[in-house]
């Protein structure tokens, strides 16, 4: 379910990434305000510099005129306490009438910490006095016991982390519980949709958040199903319609061939009818190639040819067909040379016997149809930097430049393309296409060495194939025991 | 080798297409073989196997009146001949359908004269060929009944596994049977790997069979891929 986990992996990281961001914002909106609050000097600054600026002088204490406008615009009162009386010894002239001219104790220290009859306080020590500055009611706002305990100040760091931990928990469980419903009711839907390109029927359960998606994917998955039987009846009838044609076609030809093979032989046939006669044998050998090739070249192509794929000694089934071949040419017009070296035991495929060896008759033919007055024929089978080849090449009349280039681009999925121009050029060589792309294997065709064609199928070897059964020395140790009757 | 006394065996012809009844009569006629008769249905089949016990049976897939397949399981019923089918059903399934109810040999429509007279020439030598043991070779004779070589005289035993190469060279006579169907003759399933082996025992059955092993007659090589055995006058 590889879309859904990527779904909730993004949906994880977009959280993550924006729950940072979001504390990263707050706290620069924070820095941000609490900047603007202090435009200039805070409220004990401004006590510390009232206390530095007032002098004593003969005439009693004086505040600097710079620092008096500082108080008028702050609209702040002041007053100076002297130390040995606790009585005001100085003001400013717009001290508030309820504001006492002596104090205890306990009033300084109440007024240090806090609020002198609701005006917010702030103290500067001056020379033998306190001066205490008072500002608007609705100025500041003190708070009055800023006290903790040691131990939270220095666990600060790890109970920040901790609470952002728990923060980031809470809206993990807040998202999991808000999207599992949502995933759930999308995950049968993926599903659906990734099986819709598969040949399973595909029904997806029509309830919860995405009903809807689930019906139109439900009626998709009909349409396609239907689609694909309509398809596949079609091609099951055209497929049985050659399977018919060819079938029919077999018994007139039998006459065909087999009259012009036995006429053929006959002793009192003059030398042109005998050449007439021959060619007629030919044809209908042809004729009967094209039509086994063409019953299998539609069944390869709508899929009806059942594979059965088992180790298979592609030297073996080479030597068959070469064997078959020189056993069937009668006329001895082809001489076959079988140019494997040895016989490499290693040269194992897994592969369907019969259709391999289908390929390799088809090749043989092939150059028997191109020349009818004979050539020589070289077979070999080699492995090759893991793969199997089997070659068959011959010196004949060959290919011309043009036709090998349309032999390599023709499209092999187009069953009219062939056989237009080059009669017999088609059927043959394209089930050999068929049969090796069936195998995962590759065919090239090229010019032979002597001129001929050659023809080279290509298969990945069986893993692990070795030499397979043994080999020994002394063939005497064979169970040779007394002979059968 | 001397096959004349294969010529007499009564042969049955059956199809449904009396042109080719009456085409692969005339070949076999041709052929030397004097007793062949034809029928075209499964019935008259039937009633020709039970009046007239042919000896081999040439059966179509395809018959009015029912396939080949069942006719040859009807057949089998009461006789042991050896049976061919010609037909224009070519399927991979028929064919092994055919060939697993045991029939001879499989052929499929259309065919070379040529190459339907050898079939029925080998299933014939095969199944007959206990009436005439000696097979002739250009320098001896084998006498398969015993396992055994005649030359000038004198008697060669065969072994168990050049009996199995021989024998199935003598089935194919004339044609090439490969290496590996050799092997497979004498050592069964999985025969990769003995080619050695097959050549040893190659020699050895020349030294029994050929004038001059080194010159070999009979036993014909076929470059890298098989064997030939030359019968006499062959």
């Amino acid at each position: 379910m590889s879309s859904i986990a990527k779904l909730t992996r993004r949906f994880v990281g977009i959280l993550s990434l924006s729950t940072f961001l979001l504390l990263i914002v707050n706290f620069i909106l924070l820095l941000v305000i609490a900047s603007s609050q202090m435009p200039g000097a805070g409220p004990w600054t401004v006590a510390r510099k009232t206390a530095e600026a007032l002098r004593k002088t003969e005439d009693g204490y004086a505040l600097s005129g710079e620092m008096a406008r500082e108080l008028d615009a702050e609209n702040a009162w002041a007053v100076f306490i002297d130390d040995d009386t606790r009585q005001v010894a100085w003001h400013t002239e717009n001290l508030p009438a309820e504001i006492p001219m002596a104090y205890t104790l306990s009033e300084i220290s109440g007024l240090t910490r806090g609020y002198l009859a609701d005006y917010p306080t702030f103290t500067g020590s001056a020379e033998n006095g306190l001066v205490v500055v008072g500002f608007p009611k609705d100025r500041y706002w003190k708070h009055m016991n800023p006290a903790w305990d040691y131990d939270l100040i220095q666990n600060s760091p790890y109970i920040l982390l901790a609470v952002i931990g728990v923060n980031v928990a809470v809206i993990f469980l807040i998202y999991v519980a808000a999207n599992s419903r949502l995933l759930r009711s999308v995950k049968p839907i993926a599903n659906g949709v990734q099986a819709l390109p598969t040949q399973e029927p595909v029904y997806v359960r029509e309830r919860g958040l995405l009903s809807d998606l689930a019906r139109d994917i439900n009626r998709t998955a009909e349409i396609l199903q239907a689609q694909r039987a309509g398809l596949r009846k079609r091609e099951t009838a055209r497929a049985d319609w050659i399977s018919g044609v060819s079938h029919d076609i077999r018994t007139p030809l039998s006459m065909v061939m087999g009259y012009a093979g036995q006429l053929e032989e006959e002793p009192g046939l003059s030398e042109e009818n005998r050449r007439k006669v021959s060619i007629i044998r030919q044809q209908s050998l042809k004729m009967k190639s094209l039509v086994n090739d063409l019953n299998l070249a539609s069944k390869l192509e709508y899929d009806m040819q059942p594979l059965h794929p088992q180790p298979v000694n592609l030297v073996a089934v080479a030597r068959q067909c070469a064997a078959d071949f020189i056993n069937a040419d009668f006329s001895e017009i082809y001489p076959l040379e079988w140019n494997t070296a040895g016989s490499p035991a290693g040269c194992v495929i897994n592969g369907d016997r019969d259709l391999l060896c289908r390929a390799v008759v088809n090749l043989l033919n092939n150059v028997r149809s191109h020349n009818p007055d004979g050539c020589r024929i070289f077979v070999e089978v080699r492995t090759e930097g893991g793969e199997a080849c089997v070659a068959v090449e011959d010196d004949g009349a060959g290919i011309t430049d043009e036709q090998l280039r349309k032999l390599r681009d023709a499209p092999h999925y187009r069953l009219s393309d062939y056989g237009t121009e080059e009669p017999c050029h088609g059927l043959g060589l394209r089930i050999v296409r068929q049969i090796v792309k069936a195998h995962h294997g590759s065919v090239d065709f090229d010019h032979g060495a002597s001129g001929g064609f050659l023809a080279t199928m290509r298969f990945p070897l069986r893993a692990g194939a070795g030499p397979v059964g043994r080999d020994p020395e002394n063939p005497e140790r064979q169970a040779d025991g007394p002979p059968r009757p | 080798m001397d096959d004349r006394y294969l010529k007499n065996k009564r042969i049955l012809l059956v199809d449904d297409e009396k042109a080719i009844l009456d085409m692969v009569a005339d070949f076999l006629r041709e052929d030397g073989y004097t007793q062949v008769r034809t029928a075209g249905t499964a019935a008259e089949a039937v009633a020709a196997a039970e009046e007239w016990h042919p000896d081999f049976a040439v059966l179509d897939v395809m018959l009015p009146d029912g396939d080949g397949f069942s006719l040859f399981e009807r057949l089998r019923r009461f006789t042991e001949m050896p049976m061919l089918f010609l037909t224009a059903r070519g399927e991979d399934e028929d064919r092994i359908r055919g060939l697993g109810l045991g029939a001879d040999d499989y052929m499929v429509k259309p065919f070379l004269p040529k190459e339907f007279l050898l079939r029925v020439g080998i299933i014939l030598r095969r199944s007959f060929k206990g009436e005439d043991p000696l097979v002739r070779l250009a320098g001896s004779r084998v006498d398969f009944s015993r396992a055994e070589v005649v030359r000038d005289g004198e008697r060669l035993p065969l072994t168990a596994k050049e009996f199995a190469i021989l024998q199935a060279l003598y089935r194919n006579a004339g044609r090439i049977v490969t290496i590996d169907q050799l092997c497979e003759a004498a050592w069964g399933e999985n025969p990769f790997g003995y080619e050695n082996s097959l050549m040893a025992h190659i020699r050895r059955i020349r030294e029994k069979i050929e004038t001059n092993p080194s010159r070999p007659v009979s036993l014909v090589t076929v470059k890298g891929l098989g064997y030939k055995l030359m019968l006499e006058g062959k």
